[in-house]
């Protein structure tokens, strides 16, 4: 078995998930990046999307929004922790909340139009998740993946 | 029998009013606990972002941008009060307001010609400051108060973090309550911006202290320093967004403080009430078996009085 390295997906609500893991693959600022095992330590910007990681072969996908990604070497071990804004797991995400989320993303972007300035940005953050939520739900509908 | 019919109903009232802040007691209860348990889950958070900025920071020797340089340009000063927006929670907003209040007073007396404009929190804070004629340029009343989650407090931060970042104000203060337990609590001014590291290490430290056992959320800063980063993407960027999180989680966290204090004062309050009134029933129910006792006193010698006059 390959060597295995620690993934924590932490938000300021709370810590998401936090196990080892084989790889993980991460959008950041500049594109998608994998993460295994003695990684070199490293500082990236978080982008809206999946973090999927690999765990014996299977996926487990996670819907991520906004923050940053940290991995280091502690030891023996590489720790991989991703600050997120917002994070749920594949399968939290059921039909009807994208059903939810999908009329909420319209109905804010329709409202958007005539807020005022800080109205707006509250919408724009919840924009965002809404439409991740439902690109990342939409995207994992037909594969396969560790609940 | 002169007055028990009204004592009766006066007995009655008081136990329907001690039922409803027994009830309201309760309730703040379950509230404090859930705002206590929300604040405690953040510092993870709080924590590993502290240890990105110390990484990041130790990178550059001299940090240039806005959040931790001072604008010296003009002598505007934003304060954030956070209140609560019911009332029934004893001193809690007399408090911060007055610390508030206290806090205007001292910079304005130190630089004469300061301005000060007010973000206010709560519908509390917001009838106290417009009384006296401040100038309020936003008031967020809309912040619920059970499970307060971060998405709420966004509209909050983006506004303070824009306007500073516009180069409006030279500093932003907070004026919150701390919750230190459920029977202490200590209003408090902070500076929120620009930051300033001891500060916010002083803050991050402080997210369950006496709470939990702290087990190294903040590591010394040697041990991070030599960890050779690799950055992807410009590092400015990287400290500016991760500032602006910093600042956000910052706000989130006195939201948090600030709400568990106003639901520990409430239950405090409503016990006080709730004893109160089981104070009062006492009291009206011996006033009231005194009258009934007098009541029968009189009867009886009247019945005896006349019993004698037949006879």
């Amino acid at each position: 078995m390959s060597k295995q390295l620690q993934l924590k997906i932490i938000t300021p609500e709370k810590l998401i998930l936090d196990e080892m893991v084989d790889a993980v693959t991460i959008p950041t600022a500049n594109g998608e990046i994998s993460v295994l095992a003695d990684h070199v330590p490293l500082i990236a910007e978080l982008s809206s999307g999946d973090v999927v990681a690999i765990s014996s072969g299977e996926h487990i996908p996670m819907a991520v929004v906004g923050g940053f990604i940290e991995v280091k070497k502690d030891g023996d071990v590489t720790t991989c922790a991703i600050l997120a804004d917002f994070a749920e797991h594949v399968a939290d995400i059921t039909d009807e909340m994208i059903a939810k989320a999908k009329q909420k993303a319209e109905e804010l972007s329709k409202q958007a139009e005539n807020k005022e300035i800080v109205d707006f940005e509250h919408f724009e953050s919840e924009l965002e998740r809404s439409l991740t939520r439902v690109k990342i739900a939409d995207k994992w509908r037909t594969r396969k993946y560790r609940k | 029998m002169a007055g028990t019919k009204e004592i009766k109903q006066r007995i009655k009232s008081v136990k329907n009013t001690k039922k409803i802040t027994k009830a309201m007691e309760l309730v703040a209860a379950s509230k404090m606990k859930k705002a206590v348990s929300r604040a405690l889950s953040s510092r993870l958070y709080a924590g590993y972002s502290w240890e990105l900025l110390t990484s990041l920071s130790s990178r550059l020797d001299d940090i240039y941008h806005p959040f931790f340089t001072e604008h010296t340009n003009h002598n505007k000063t934003l304060l954030v009060l956070i209140t609560s927006n019911g009332g029934l929670c004893g001193a809690y907003n007399s408090q911060v307001t007055k610390k508030a209040l206290a806090m205007i007073k001292n910079l304005s007396n130190t630089k004469a010609d300061t301005e000060i404009d007010i973000v206010t929190v709560g519908k509390k804070g917001d009838g106290a400051m417009r009384r006296i004629g401040q100038n309020i340029i936003a008031s967020f009343t809309e912040i619920p108060d059970n499970n307060i989650s971060l998405q709420d407090i966004v509209p909050l931060s983006k506004l303070i973090v824009d306007e500073y970042k516009a180069g409006k104000y030279n500093h932003v203060y907070v004026a919150y309550t701390d919750f230190i337990s459920a029977l202490t609590q200590s209003a408090n001014v902070r500076k929120l911006l620009p930051i300033s590291k001891q500060e916010l290490k002083d803050l991050i430290e402080s997210i369950g202290e006496e709470k939990d056992n702290k087990n190294e959320i903040l590591p010394d800063k040697d041990s991070t320093k030599d960890i050779p980063y690799v950055f992807d993407g410009d590092i400015s960027t990287l400290v500016g967004s991760l500032a602006e999180k910093l600042t956000r989680m910052q706000i989130y966290q006195m939201v948090l403080e600030s709400s568990a204090s106003e639901q520990s004062s409430r239950m405090v309050a409503m016990k006080n009430a709730s004893e109160a009134a089981g104070e009062m029933i006492g009291d009206l129910t011996l006033v009231f078996n005194k009258a009934r006792q007098a009541g029968i006193t009189q009867e009886i010698s009247e019945i005896s009085a006349g019993m004698a006059s037949v006879s």
